[in-house]
């Protein structure tokens, strides 16, 4: 037998037979023949090629790339593990079985650690068909699901490039369009006011209309700004005090909370790791929100907060109109409005950057509510960072004009 | 009765142009307006080069970041340089509305940041009220200094 390889023929049976290529590395011609003999009896056509040192497997690898590789453990200028290892270094993803006389446990499972398929003693070669059927369908089964893998990665990555594109194109081109339309806008007013009972009475109306539309659109596209702003930049998330940025937004809606006699209370609420600028415009337009979509009564809004695993949930719940639950999910939709701009004035934004903002910090948010029975949002917010950081909270004082009054400290948890 | 006032803005939108001459036409001030459109004109007007050798040395600069040829920024690093411009005050006039446009302004020297406001009164009221500031209130440098 020459170390560059024997070739073994294939022998003649009845039953179908399944092609094989098969590389040995074997030092014994009759153990090779019996190996082949063996899988030939059950079902395989085997093409195989021997050898027996460390250069002749890398030469036959390269020329005559196997489907499994059949490898004796003890031979005498070479082990049979170290075929695991070119493998490895040639970064051939092909099944290796151990075909050997005597293999101690300890040994055996070492070899299958290393990433041997399996192992088949000489005097047992009647077990080594299944074993190479099952080796080969696993290594079907990995590369359908490293193909799977690839391809979902792709679509990942196809999904975030066109998700940015999409962001920066709307923060483009809202940015852009601002600028005639403010031409637009300030001339239609221009015209309404020194031409106004100068024309006739039509033209006062239409002039009127253009002029309203063009304002519209302004808020629109300021809105579609703030929209596209929310997802722009990476964000700088730390530790924020809710109490806080709750004592700020109440501060902000002072006059609507005044004007509509709201009462805002807050029970205790924690810390969460996000950017406090994105978690004031979440309270804000959520309160705001309930505020405004009032009922008969005085507003009565309260926010609260309870542990959820790694995050807290809070929930705004109001005692206001309520929204009917099939319009529990496009009421988060931007530009959906459920009322007429006469009824309750906006343009549809402001829930839809509370689930961007939530979405941004992997969070949920939804509403709870039943119609005239008041509504309640609730979300989820990261209780730290990712390395479990969490600053520990000191004293927050909360005092809203309208809303309770707490002086305990808070403490926060983790 | 106070010499009438020059305004030299630096705009690319005529419209813009039109805007602010409506807004100062019923003024007290009787400030005039002069206006040329790209950054390079505001320089060769500043420098009183070509066609601008009789231009007069205005008493505020209302300048728009984006500009054709050499754009706000450029133009006011430019004036904020040259030891015979850089006392004129520079009023940033712009849509822009980036915090990394307002804070380049005055790292360059620009006297105030004002965005154009969208609606007409608003718009207005911008206009003349900068020109309440700067030619009813504040104390320029005297001319020809």
């Amino acid at each position: 037998m020459s170390s560059a390889g024997t070739k073994l023929g294939t022998q003649d049976s009845a039953v179908p037979q399944t092609k094989l290529r098969a590389l040995l590395v074997e030092d014994n011609a009759l153990d090779a023949t019996l190996v082949v003999r063996a899988l030939n009896k059950d079902g395989f056509d085997v093409a195989a090629d021997v050898v027996q040192d460390e250069a002749a497997f890398r030469r036959m690898l390269r020329s005559h790339p196997p489907e499994i590789v059949l490898a004796d453990y003890n031979l005498p200028t070479w082990k049979g593990m170290e075929v695991l290892k070119v493998l490895r270094s040639e970064g051939l993803d092909i099944p290796m079985i151990l075909v050997s006389g005597a293999l101690g446990d300890v040994t055996a499972v070492e070899c299958i650690k290393q990433g041997a398929t399996d192992y088949v003693l000489k005097d047992g070669l009647a077990r080594l068909p299944e074993v190479v059927r099952r080796a080969l369908r696993e290594k079907h089964e990995r590369s359908l699901r490293q193909q799977a893998e690839r391809d979902l990665a792709k679509k990942v990555d196809e999904l975030a490039r066109s998700n940015a594109d999409l962001e920066q194109f709307a923060y483009v081109a809202s940015h852009d369009l601002q600028e005639p339309l403010r031409m637009v806008t300030a001339y239609t007013q221009l015209l309404g006011e020194r031409y106004r009972g100068k024309l006739d009475e039509n033209a006062d109306k239409f002039i009127g209309y253009a002029s309203e539309g063009a304002q519209r659109m302004q808020v629109l596209i300021q809105d579609l700004l703030a929209f596209s702003r929310v997802g722009r930049n990476e964000p700088t998330s730390k530790t924020v005090d809710c109490n806080a940025v709750m004592q700020e937004v109440v501060q902000t809606l002072a006059t609507t909370i005044q004007e509509s006699g709201a009462s805002v209370s807050y029970a205790e609420l924690p810390a969460v790791w996000a950017d406090r600028t994105q978690v004031a415009q979440l309270f804000q337009n959520l309160i705001g929100n309930a505020i405004k979509f009032r009922g008969e009564k005085p507003p009565v809004v309260a926010v609260q907060a309870e542990a959820a695993g790694e995050r807290w949930q809070f929930s705004v719940s109001d005692n206001g109109i309520g929204i009917a639950s099939e319009h529990a999910e496009n009421i988060f939709v931007v530009f959906q409005r459920l009322h007429a701009r006469t009824e309750y004035p906006g343009n549809g934004i402001g829930l839809a950057i509370c689930k961007k903002i939530v979405e941004r910090y992997g969070g949920k948010i939804w509403m709870e509510s039943q119609p005239g029975q008041g509504s309640t949002f609730k979300f989820t917010l990261p209780a730290h960072g990712p390395d479990g950081k969490q600053e520990v909270k000191a004293d927050a004082k909360h005092d809203s004009k309208h809303g309770a009054r707490q002086d305990s400290k808070s403490e926060v948890q983790r | 009765m106070k010499p009438a006032s020059d305004l030299l803005m630096v705009d690319d939108n005529p419209a813009d142009v039109a805007l602010v001459c409506e807004a100062l036409a019923a003024n007290k001030h009787r400030s005039r307006l002069h206006s040329v459109g790209d950054g390079v004109e505001a320089m060769a007007f500043l420098n009183h080069r070509d066609k601008y050798a009789n231009a007069i040395r205005p008493d505020l600069v209302i300048l728009d970041l984006n500009l054709p040829k050499k754009d706000g920024l450029a133009v006011l690093t430019a004036m904020k340089a040259a030891p015979d411009l850089r006392q004129i005050p520079v009023v940033i006039f712009s849509t822009s509305l980036l915090r990394k446009d307002i804070v380049r302004s005055y790292d360059l020297g620009a006297n105030c940041y004002v965005s154009k406001p969208g609606n007409l009164n608003d718009f207005f009221f911008a206009v003349k009220s900068m020109e309440e500031f700067w030619f009813g209130f504040v104390n320029l440098p005297p001319r020809g200094e």
